[in-house]
């Protein structure tokens, strides 16, 4: 079956001295980070030509795995996620990058950390099974507003929906929970997904707000769909993948406007597969595999795959794997090069 | 470890005979050849076949008693599979509420990972029906980030590293 994009390599970042697990493009500069099993940080500028160059590593002072990380809105600040339960809060002192904070409070490793679209709330998750929200106040002060114990195991992501105060969490129990804030009580949840046979690993949400992703060791991704202002359905089951899916991420890429974006994915098998998602007229989802490329990372796992949010780039594609390298793709259309 | 005895009478299983890829000069422990258990031993195109992970696997120590996995039976060549760059390992737990299975599984899981080319996928399970917490030792075993946390911890490293002392012996008794 001939499809109608390729997955083009763009450039290779390799430097991380063990595992990279999680990659994630700063919103408002030209930056990129990727984090690893090796506990550092390392940031990469790209001009507008799309070339990478490291710029510094942040060799943090987690004593294990930096799991996950998350720039703010602002652009300024870094939170990273390790291992060791703690999260760092990073910002530039006059070209350095040093911690702000430094969150303590998970009992076992963190996983995930994630900045609502306002920048004020910070929501991280870990083995320990709960998700811990965070007020962000000036000077770096964090205020821990609430600690949510709803999954039954492990919370392996958190998401934020990208305009609403409404937290996702994605768990080793299988399900997806939302929560929101009851500004009389408590943050509490609203909805519990069910539908993956397996830990649900990942998850992303659409550009035009009304559909989750989520990515499973069942080896499925899942599309859920807003049925209502606190209800998601799920509308449809992506299959393909051969092995555990680690990372789903969904973007307007360069598809028409009308349609739903690109939602790419990557896992075990070391396959990107990217996917283009529209609306038909009776609501169901329309899909079409328009892109894959086996072997991203030779051999190893792709742990992580993030669509660049910068417009005039949103072709562009970083994935980070077990090789330690993070991984510049464009998805581009096979009929540009007739 | 456990304070707990599972299974205080294992039954313990003679080993059989070392397999036919060794030379019969190899008998020797001081065989260069046989204590390097990393990658580097294998060329690229080498079969890798449900014998030789059999032969990586079976001298790992049983964490509770002085005996190896293939004494015990916990594993055997039959329990592994062989596909293409996938490979199944099922093994067998002496008792069915052993609480050791999972440090069991993870040390065939690190002896695999480090003697073993990086194209390997490797998914390590319980025998079907032979342990009480079949799904969720399964779960654990296979999930990669359990595994690595698992992995930085000293404590369970140390535990490890004694149950895999003579892994390289392959089936050969120790000194």
């Amino acid at each position: 079956m001939a499809l109608s994009y390729t997955v083009q390599a763009i450039q290779q970042l390799p430097g991380h001295e063990d595992r990279a697990w999680h990659v994630c493009w700063n919103p408002t500069k030209p930056l990129l980070a990727s984090c690893s099993a090796d506990k550092s940080v390392r940031v990469y500028q790209y001009n507008d030509a799309a070339n990478f160059s490291h710029l510094t590593t942040i060799s943090t002072g987690h004593t294990k795995t930096v799991r996950s990380l998350a720039w703010a809105p602002s652009g300024k600040t870094l939170a990273t996620a390790s291992f060791d339960a703690n999260i760092g809060i990073w910002e530039q002192e006059d070209g350095d990058w040093e911690c702000a904070s430094l969150l303590e409070g998970h009992e076992t490793e963190c996983k995930s950390v994630a900045y609502s679209s306002s920048g004020t709330l910070l929501a991280s998750c870990s083995r320990d099974k709960t998700v811990w929200i965070w007020e962000v106040h000036p000077d770096s002060d964090f205020e821990c507003l609430s600690v949510l114990m709803e999954h039954t195991q492990d919370v392996k992501c958190v998401s934020w929906h990208p305009t609403e105060e409404i937290l996702a969490s994605a768990s080793y129990d299988d399900t997806i929970k939302m929560y929101l804030d009851d500004p009389s009580d408590d943050w509490f949840c609203f909805l519990t997904l069910t539908g993956h046979t397996s830990t649900v690993w990942s998850l992303a949400w659409s550009p035009e707000k009304s559909y989750l992703a989520s990515a499973s060791d069942d080896k499925t991704v899942r599309i859920w769909r807003r049925v209502a202002q606190h209800k998601w359905e799920c509308a449809l089951v992506l299959e393909g993948n051969e092995r555990s899916v680690y990372s789903v991420t969904w973007g307007p890429g360069k598809a028409p406007s009308s349609s739903l974006g690109w939602v790419a994915a990557v896992g075990g098998d070391g396959f990107i597969r990217v996917w283009e998602l529209s609306e038909n007229e009776d609501s169901s989802l329309h899909h079409n595999l328009i892109a894959q490329l086996p072997n991203a990372h030779d051999v190893h796992d792709v742990n992580s795959a993030v669509w660049c949010p910068r417009q005039g780039f949103q072709d562009l594609l970083a994935t980070t794997g077990d090789d330690g390298t993070t991984r510049i793709w464009r998805v581009e259309s096979k009929i540009d090069h007739v | 470890m456990a304070v707990e005895i599972f299974n205080p009478n294992p039954t313990i299983f003679t080993s059989s005979k070392p397999s036919k890829s060794l030379k019969p000069e190899s008998i020797w422990v001081s065989d260069p050849f046989d204590i390097k258990d990393d990658a580097d031993t294998f060329e690229s195109d080498e079969l890798i076949d449900q014998d030789e992970i059999f032969d990586l696997i079976r001298s790992i120590n049983d964490p509770e008693h002085p005996n190896t996995l293939e004494e015990l039976r916990v594993v055997s060549a039959p329990q592994i599979t062989v596909s293409g760059n996938r490979i199944m390992v099922e093994f067998t737990p002496t008792v069915p509420h052993c609480g050791l299975s999972t440090l069991i599984g993870l040390s065939i899981r690190v002896r695999l990972l480090r003697a073993l080319p990086s194209r390997f996928k490797v998914d390590i399970t319980l025998k079907p029906g032979s342990h009480q917490s079949e799904i969720a030792v399964n779960r654990q075993l296979n999930d990669k980030e359990r595994v690595a946390a698992a992995l930085e911890n000293p404590a369970l490293v140390q535990t490890l590293e004694q149950t895999l002392a003579n892994a390289m012996l392959r089936g050969q008794p120790a000194e």
